[in-house]
């Protein structure tokens, strides 16, 4: 059989390996001997495999809303909030520690130990905000060992991941938008007032 | 002995709304003279640009660790008598032994109370 020389192995990735087998498999057939029927047999069975690997892997990577790397970002946007919401909760305790200076001592203690109540408990921010990055470390990591895999395996790209989506009702449902693409009230009414009417 | 309340304190933590506890919480204390540092290397500058009587420290951040943080005092001929309490989510066992062999002064774990806090800063400046 005559062709090019195969790749050293630390150069060989699945997709070049899976070519040279298919290859293989042509040369086989040309050949007129019946026993390499046995062989044919067994090497285009191991190639329907590695092909439907392939597409499996391929279909590993949901492209748009559903990625990991959008996932992330929907989990850092947690955090983002519940800071908001933690500073606007000790924003208002603190008022009410100032307000409490002017009030009689009875319930000036009490009004600071409620305060301090509310300062203990919006820790819940840190502790939540440490658990979230956690998070989305390993879907940072999984994400890129998906990233090395596809290319591995020159995996093409299934149509279900490829961000064609069947219902176009379903490509309306995307969530609370993240912070920093969020538009305002201001830029919907624009958009609400020149929106046409159907006809 | 009593604490010196004007004592000059630097809390150090990568979320702005845990500094913002600390700092009320130690108001509360009466602490009032606070300096705030988001990660390690932010607080070592602080600590080399002025003196500090007090250092309270979260553990888990970046690029410094408050462990690298706690070391590099330690190691810092005019910084290693500082008090230095970690406070931290960090729990294991290992992490307290950790810290302890690099030298912490005390160590609180998240959440945490301002009892707590009180008790473990008395207790570093032998008032508790």
């Amino acid at each position: 059989m005559t062709g090019p020389v195969a790749p050293s192995p630390s150069a060989l990735h699945i997709e070049d390996a899976h070519g040279y087998l298919e290859r293989l498999i042509r040369e086989l057939h040309a050949l007129g001997n019946e026993r390499k029927q046995p062989l044919v047999t067994v090497l285009e069975y191991v190639s329907r495999h590695i092909a439907q690997t392939r597409e499996e892997v391929g279909s590993l990577r949901p492209a748009g809303a559903n990625s990991l790397s959008s996932t992330a970002d929907e989990l850092e946007e947690i955090v983002n909030e519940t800071a908001k919401a933690a500073n606007e909760i000790m924003g208002a305790a603190e008022s009410v520690e100032t307000i409490a200076i002017g009030t009689d001592p009875g319930t000036r203690e009490a009004l600071q130990a409620a305060a301090t109540r509310i300062y203990e408990a919006s820790a819940f921010q840190d502790i939540t905000g440490q658990r979230i990055t956690k998070v989305v470390r390993a879907l940072q990591h999984i994400e890129s060992r998906v990233e090395a895999l596809t290319r591995a395996c020159g995996a093409a790209i299934s149509a279900s991941s490829s961000g064609n989506v069947a219902n176009a009702d379903e490509s309306l449902l995307n969530g609370p938008q993240l912070g920093r693409n969020a538009a305002t009230q201001s830029e919907i009414d624009s958009l609400f007032a020149a929106a046409e009417l159907p006809s | 002995m009593s604490l010196n309340k004007n004592m000059r304190v630097l809390i150090v933590d990568d979320y702005n709304t845990m500094l913002r506890i600390l700092r009320n919480l130690l108001r509360q204390l009466e602490f009032n003279n606070v300096e705030e540092a988001s990660d390690g290397e932010e607080a070592l500058r602080a600590l080399r640009r002025d003196p500090h009587d007090l250092v309270i420290s979260d553990w888990n951040m970046a690029p410094m660790t408050g462990l690298d943080l706690l070391r590099c005092v330690r190691s810092d001929d005019k910084l290693r008598r500082i008090p230095f309490i970690m406070v931290t989510a960090e729990s294991k066992t290992e992490n307290v032994v950790a810290a302890k062999q690099a030298g912490v002064s005390n160590y609180i774990v998240k959440p945490f109370n301002a009892e707590t806090l009180r008790a473990k800063i008395g207790s570093v400046f032998g008032t508790a």
